[in-house]
């Protein structure tokens, strides 16, 4: 039951003995997106492991600040990008990221990686996708709509719900139109806007109440706030999506990222290892007990 | 005002009129008028004592408030299908609690309220299904309302490792 | 008996005279030979040289929140049950250095490249053995092994001695876990009054065995000794069902019991650092004032610490009852889906050492009552 290697790349089972040893990489690139969450662009020092290093959309980072320590960070670029360069998105609120928002281009941070199960887009092919996703929580899925744009084909209606606090916490605006020239169905909502809003106000779950899904052929991938979460599995399920087709990906204190610490458990799952991105059906039973 | 048979058509394809007999779809039918409205165009006004429901056909019309030092904040936008000024239908509330105004260029069906209430008096069957969907309106308000209200991308006042 | 039919598997009588140059060949061989001791009115495991060291004439009487040493005037020196400590100090240590990192223009790492030491653990008793097992299957996994640990492990010499005289809060035969060892040490004892009764696990055990006097056990000696181990079986101080494990905690994460026994743990985290299974740890970097120096560090952690499910907004674990619910739930429920068999191995020390007194078996028994009526 326990997944070993299924999730491990070649480069990141290189971690396996080295006992929380990063390599090192510079920032090469920083965008501010929103208040307190910024974008930091690492390319590594040695060329070998720039090359060989490659992740799946879904997976993430230990990002490791010399004197404060690691945070795990999803990636969040193109895992083809033409540069290189490995995108994470940051929200500056704990000790180890608001140490990432001190530093300046040029500066290095440890990286080990890549960990986690990824979105299974290989799985979800022929599919129609909703992508549903709050906050902080789009990041984590930014790669997959990398992979979706660029094999377009392989999938079927692609929509991307996005919801934010209120318009100025809108994460990537600047590549809406890209996404949808590509054929992707973006739909934006906030929390609440102010009279120059003229997009939806309202919350990323209600969407299932104005358009239709296909039950027998839609997969939902969804990443945010676990209580958006919990209420977008609700409307899917509702709609008669089956549980193994609706994919979540979950946050917990994670220390090592790879099954060996304890810290991020939830039933028999170490959420890094064996998630974080999981089919519902997986965690039915352990996601609804309070305090788990 | 468009001419009845093509309202009639307009009215049978709204969700919001699905199980209604082809009798009460005709009283729907004469108590509502079609209203197109521009980008910017404001529908009602908090504290209108105006008495329609709207149904929104095309577009997209927000709802807001008006706050003193914090200007008008939109709280709720409504989309194809979907109700506003619902309030009218059950009197208690005489005036509207909150601003509409198009954020899209839109077409609205508009029912008379009044006239739906007495419609639902004489016809106790048209009246429950008019309240059973008013119910399910509500409910869902208010789940969207409660998941605004958690404040879910908020900033909580604990911050630690990571 | 001749040297050459000393094999593996094979049990001599060693007189209790010979045990100090066991010890001594042990050292010479580059063994550190660390083994229990009564310190502070209790035993723990520490370096000892000869017999002396040993708690001779010790037993000890446990119960839940309980733990006293009992004189008993015998020229015997395992008859005690043993303390809060567990061996899991010497293959995963409270603390351990991982690295540095030092800043010279660029960051560089130095790993911790020091030699690991070779400990001879004296006295493992069944109940420990399992629980090497048991972490050896969460630290040297494919996917994750600690090169540290396994530097230990596989320098390890285990001199183990079967128990004779359970306790109030043993229940090893619950488990499947003794009292009699199963393969793994070195060289097994089986205490009699003047002699010891040798069994030969392994080469390493075997070679050093061969270096000193011992005789052919009569019929009769072995007799006493499995009596004896028989005995041991039969008067285990606690049983555990596990008949329904994992799937009775598993299915019943919402039990009233939790909530009550919740209203009694303090979150002390004794239970976990006795534990000879719980392997949950935190990594802290310590820098140095010029921020040019960062020491990495492995520390011991628990799942009562409350900070151990802090995540951005909140705690996933805020309450006792929640943090006592996956403490239990883990080692006794999750552990089997992650490392194919049960985290417990029956040694009680969380019963003994828990300062409220809560016992695992009386309240894994109370949930099956809850759950069946």
């Amino acid at each position: 039951m326990t997944t070993t290697m299924t999730n491990q790349t070649a480069h990141s089972a290189g971690y396996a003995d080295r006992l929380l040893q990063p390599d090192w990489a510079e920032i090469a690139k920083i965008t501010p997106e929103a208040e307190g969450v910024v974008s930091y662009w690492f390319k590594f020092l040695d060329p070998a492991i720039q090359s060989r290093y490659h992740f799946a959309p879904g997976q993430f980072n230990m990002l490791y600040v010399p004197g404060c320590g690691e945070a795990a960070i999803s990636m969040s670029s193109d895992p083809d990008a033409p540069d290189g360069l490995l995108g994470h998105t940051v929200r500056l609120v704990g000790n180890v990221t608001k140490a990432i928002g001190r530093l300046k281009v040029g500066e290095v941070v440890g990286v080990r990686g890549p960990f986690g199960a990824p979105w299974p887009l290989d799985a979800i092919q022929g599919l129609d996708v909703v992508v549903a996703s709050g906050g902080i929580g789009l990041p984590p899925l930014r790669p997959a709509l990398h992979h979706i744009t660029h094999h377009r084909d392989q999938y079927g209606k692609v929509t991307l719900l996005y919801g934010a606090r209120s318009p100025k916490d809108l994460l990537y605006q600047n590549e809406y139109e890209g996404w949808k020239q590509a054929g992707i169905d973006v739909q934006v909502t906030v929390d609440r806007g102010d009279e120059s809003w003229n997009g939806r106000v309202g919350v990323v779950p209600m969407w299932f109440y104005n358009f239709r899904v296909d039950p027998r052929k839609t997969a939902v991938l969804t990443c945010g706030p676990e209580i958006m979460i919990r209420f977008v599995i609700f409307e899917g399920l509702a709609r008669r999506i089956p549980a193994e087709r609706i994919f979540v990906s979950l946050e917990r204190n994670m220390k090592c990222g790879q099954g060996a610490c304890g810290h991020c458990q939830l039933g028999p799952y170490f959420i890094c290892k064996d998630g974080p991105v999981f089919p519902f059906s997986a965690l039915e039973k352990f996601v609804n007990v309070e305090e788990y | 005002m468009c001419p009845e048979d093509d309202l009639f058509t307009e009215v049978q394809k709204i969700p919001w009129f699905r199980d209604l007999s082809e009798k009460h779809l005709k009283f729907v039918g004469e108590i509502s008028h079609l209203r197109r409205v521009k980008i910017g165009e404001i529908i009602f006004r908090e504290g209108d004592k105006e008495d329609n429901v709207y149904i929104v056909l095309e577009g997209r019309i927000s709802l807001d408030m008006y706050v003193p030092a914090r200007g008008k904040i939109r709280f709720y936008s409504a989309e194809p299908w979907e109700v506003i000024g619902w309030s009218s239908v059950t009197p208690n509330v005489h005036q509207r609690t909150a601003g509409a105004a198009a954020v899209q260029d839109s077409l609205l069906l508009a029912v008379d309220a009044e006239k739906l209430r007495q419609l639902c008096d004489q016809d106790h069957d048209l009246g429950y299904l008019v309240m059973r969907r008013l119910a399910n309106i509500v409910a869902s308000r208010l789940l969207v309302t409660r998941l605004q209200l958690i404040d879910m991308f908020g900033e909580p006042s604990e911050k630690k490792n990571a | 008996m001749p040297e050459k039919s000393l094999t593996i598997g094979s049990t001599v009588a060693l007189p209790k005279t010979e045990f100090n140059a066991l010890l001594a060949d042990l050292r010479q061989e580059g063994f550190q030979t660390v083994g229990p001791h009564v310190q502070d009115e209790s035993i723990v495991y520490t370096p000892i040289e000869t017999l002396n060291d040993l708690p001779r004439g010790i037993q000890d009487e446990q119960q839940p929140g309980s733990f006293r040493l009992v004189a008993t005037g015998q020229d015997r020196y395992f008859d005690f049950i043993p303390g809060a400590q567990s061996w899991k100090q010497f293959l995963f240590p409270p603390k351990l250095t991982l690295f540095h990192a030092r800043k010279e223009g660029k960051w560089k790492i130095e790993a911790n490249g020091e030699p690991q030491p070779r400990y001879a653990l004296i006295g493992v008793r069944a109940c420990e053995l399992a629980a090497i097992q048991v972490q050896d299957r969460v630290f040297l996994r494919q996917d994750f092994y600690d090169p540290l640990y396994r530097a230990r492990r596989e320098g390890l010499f285990i001199l183990a001695v079967n128990c004779l005289k359970p306790v109030a809060t043993c229940f090893c035969v619950s488990m499947g876990t003794g009292p009699r060892l199963q393969p793994g040490f070195d060289l097994c004892l089986t205490e009699l009054d003047d002699l010891f009764l040798v069994e030969v696990g392994s080469e390493l055990g075997r070679s050093l065995l061969a270096k000193r006097s011992f005789e052919l056990p009569s019929a009769y000696i072995q007799n006493i000794a499995n009596q004896a181990l028989e005995h041991a079986t039969q008067s285990m101080g606690r049983t555990l069902d596990t008949s329904d494990l994992p799937g009775l905690l598993m299915d019943h994460l919402e039990a009233e019991r939790w909530t009550e026994v919740g209203k009694r743990c303090l979150s002390c985290a004794n239970c976990t650092q006795v534990c000879p299974t719980c392997f949950c740890w935190d990594a802290t970097d310590r820098i140095d004032l010029p921020r040019k120096v960062t020491v990495r560090e492995r520390l011991w952690d628990s799942c009562f610490n409350p900070d151990y499910s802090h995540v951005f907004g909140g705690n996933t674990r805020p309450t006792i009852r929640s943090r006592y619910r996956q403490w239990l739930t883990h080692k006794i429920g999750a552990w089997k889906g992650q490392f194919d068999v049960l985290g417990c191995v029956g040694c009680g020390r969380c019963i003994t050492w828990c300062p409220v007194g809560i016992d695992l078996t009386e309240e894994i028994a109370a949930i099956r009552q809850e759950v069946k009526s």
